[in-house]
């Protein structure tokens, strides 16, 4: 008896450690999305980051570094086919590879001008091109929407709507990316639906987090 | 009888044995270079290999859109490769490649790469032959090949398997050896000099990398290696071109009337990627910006912007006025003007620019929406 007890207690304990999943399915109890400064609706069948992406590394200037960020991945046939990837970059560190902040008072073209630039200086992809850029609400934000394309190495074409706005809080994107062939228009409508339900929440006035201190130790 | 632990280093050492001997068997002797187009049908079994792998790549390249399509301008490129190389025509062929880095290569089958970026830096025909010179003799005398033979690699390309064509085009763009750089600038440079340019011309092109490499703060230049490094070959075709009188063709006008948009394009995607001061460093120097078009100045002004120095909302605001002067049909400079006395809170100005570029832009412009919804709000 006493060794069915500490199994279970082991097992107990084994359990608590589990980590959670990376990705959570949709289903009717939990189509909201809630992150520390944002949330959204996504629908049912599809998969999402359980917890949001608080950091990322990036190469500047030939130098790796540790950027915080907060941002949630959503996807149904995985993130090749088609990936919604919602984005809040903190203002001093909103445009890293170019080195740039983010300001409440710039205007949504100027934001998208260096969103843009930001994409292409760190994917190396000097091709993509921007097919349109129009003033957009976003939370009842004014912002843009950009739509933009690049051909990978197969010649398969991918196309990225990229919905974007600054504030003192920093910089949102949400963005969605898929092969132009097949999968970017049956999802769209999915996406429309992600950006509508968008809405910040308090946490976003927060200040920010500090960069955990074991990636002090790389930066 | 021998120990099980003995195994690995019996192993090991036939291994090397095995190693040295394919080493030894990679020599570049035999390698012979082009004579003319007839050769480029008599290759031997691991060069036909190379140039259908280097084919590939092109199709790679072509499929995945990194082919700048401007038909006049490669046209006009290919004519002066065919100029150079007459014996080659239909054998080297030309293709602009859709990237502002200033760089060119060539491949093992023939096809030359030409950056946009390279050509929106040139002034004249007669650098444009003397860069096109000297990658088609990396092609001529087969350095992609030598270079491979030499880094005894070719095994170990079938045991790693890195596609070739891949790296075909890394070693072209990463350079080659010394000696085999030295040899395409002389045997690149006497071509130029036969086809009737002007020789001095020559040593501006690594002119053009050392003040990229310094503006935009580059630790290795690409394009033709660092290996010699920019001063010593600009000082080596100094002293080349100083063994003639100079003079020669240039044709200034027709190269800088044919690749005005492409010179417009590059300034438009140095600033899409934020590379604001190679823009600063060729459009704020009068003696390089005259081979600009005048649109070009809005450019500058955008590169102000981004740089964000002391001074620079002033000087943005003077160029895109100077932009304004001299390009008036350019729509994107009043859209700019628009948005800076919006801002600054002139109304009826800022009224006038938005009008203007409504007026001016394509019915498709990227940004038209902004300015509609600027003029209502005003």
């Amino acid at each position: 008896m006493k060794r069915i007890f500490a199994l279970m207690v082991v097992a107990l304990l084994l359990a608590g450690c589990a980590p959670k999943p990376y990705w959570t399915l949709t289903d009717q109890k939990n189509h909201t999305v809630t992150s520390t400064s944002f949330e959204f609706g996504v629908s049912d069948g599809w998969v999402r980051t359980t917890e949001p992406r608080t950091w990322e590394r990036l190469e500047i200037d030939g130098a790796q570094r540790t950027i915080l960020l907060e941002s949630m991945t959503v996807t149904r046939d995985g993130t090749g086919l088609q990936a919604m990837t919602i984005t809040r970059r903190y203002p001093d560190t909103a445009f890293p590879t170019i080195k740039k902040k983010s300001v409440p008072t710039q205007l949504a073209p100027e934001v998208a001008d260096l969103y843009v630039a930001e994409l292409r200086k760190r994917t190396g992809l000097e091709r993509l091109a921007v097919l349109s850029n129009k003033p957009a609400k976003i939370d009842g934000k004014p912002g843009f929407q950009l739509v933009m394309q690049y051909k990978n190495e197969d010649g398969l074409r991918i196309q990225i709507v990229s919905y974007g706005f600054a504030d003192k809080t920093g910089f949102y994107t949400l963005t969605y990316r898929a092969p132009y062939l097949y999968y970017y228009e049956r999802d769209l409508k999915v996406f429309n639906d992600l950006v509508g339900s968008f809405h910040q929440l308090k946490g976003a006035f927060d200040p920010p987090p500090e960069i955990p201190g074991w990636a002090k130790i790389f930066t | 009888m021998p120990t099980t632990n003995k195994q690995p280093l019996l192993r090991a050492s036939w291994a090397l044995l095995l190693a040295l001997l394919l080493a030894g068997c990679a020599t570049t002797e035999g390698v012979s270079s082009f004579k003319s187009a007839d050769d480029t049908g008599n290759l031997r079994e691991s060069e036909q290999r190379l140039w259908h792998e280097a084919e590939s790549y092109d199709d790679t390249l072509e499929r995945s859109g990194q082919v700048y399509d401007q038909a006049r301008a490669t046209a006009y490129v290919q004519g002066v490769m065919d100029r150079l190389f007459p014996e080659f025509k239909g054998k080297i062929t030309v293709h602009l490649y859709d990237s502002t880095d200033l760089n060119a290569f060539a491949m093992f089958n023939g096809s030359v790469y030409v950056n946009i970026g390279m050509l929106a830096r040139m002034e004249n025909e007669a650098q444009l032959a003397a860069l096109l010179g000297h990658e088609a003799t990396h092609f001529i005398e087969k350095h992609g090949f030598q270079k491979r033979v030499s880094a005894k690699n070719a095994s170990a390309f079938a045991e790693t398997g890195v596609p070739f064509s891949r790296l075909a085009a890394v070693s072209s763009i990463s350079g080659f050896s010394r000696d085999l750089e030295r040899e395409a600038d002389a045997k690149g440079f006497e071509r130029m000099v036969k086809a009737g340019y002007d020789p001095r011309e020559a040593h501006k092109l690594f002119q053009y990398l050392a003040d990229e490499v310094q503006a935009l703060h580059i630790e290795a230049p690409y394009f033709f290696s660092s290996h010699p490094d920019l001063s010593e070959r600009i000082e080596e075709y100094k002293r080349l071109s100083a063994q003639y009188k100079g003079g020669g063709r240039l044709e200034t006008e027709t190269y800088n009337a044919i690749m005005a948009p492409i010179k417009l394009d590059a300034l438009r995607k140095d600033i899409g990627q934020d590379r604001y001061e190679s823009v600063i460093l060729v459009m704020e120097d009068g003696s390089k910006s005259r081979y600009y078009p005048p649109a070009g100045y809005y450019y500058l002004g955008e590169a102000y912007t981004r740089r964000d120095q002391k001074n620079d909302p002033a000087k943005a605001l003077e160029a895109w006025k100077k932009a304004e002067r001299q390009a008036p049909k350019f729509a994107p400079t009043y859209m700019r003007l628009g948005v800076y006395y919006m801002k600054s809170g002139n109304k009826k100005l800022a009224r006038h620019y938005f009008q203007q570029y409504l007026g001016l832009a394509p019915k498709d412009a990227t940004d038209r929406g902004y300015a509609q919804q600027y003029m209502s709000s005003l």
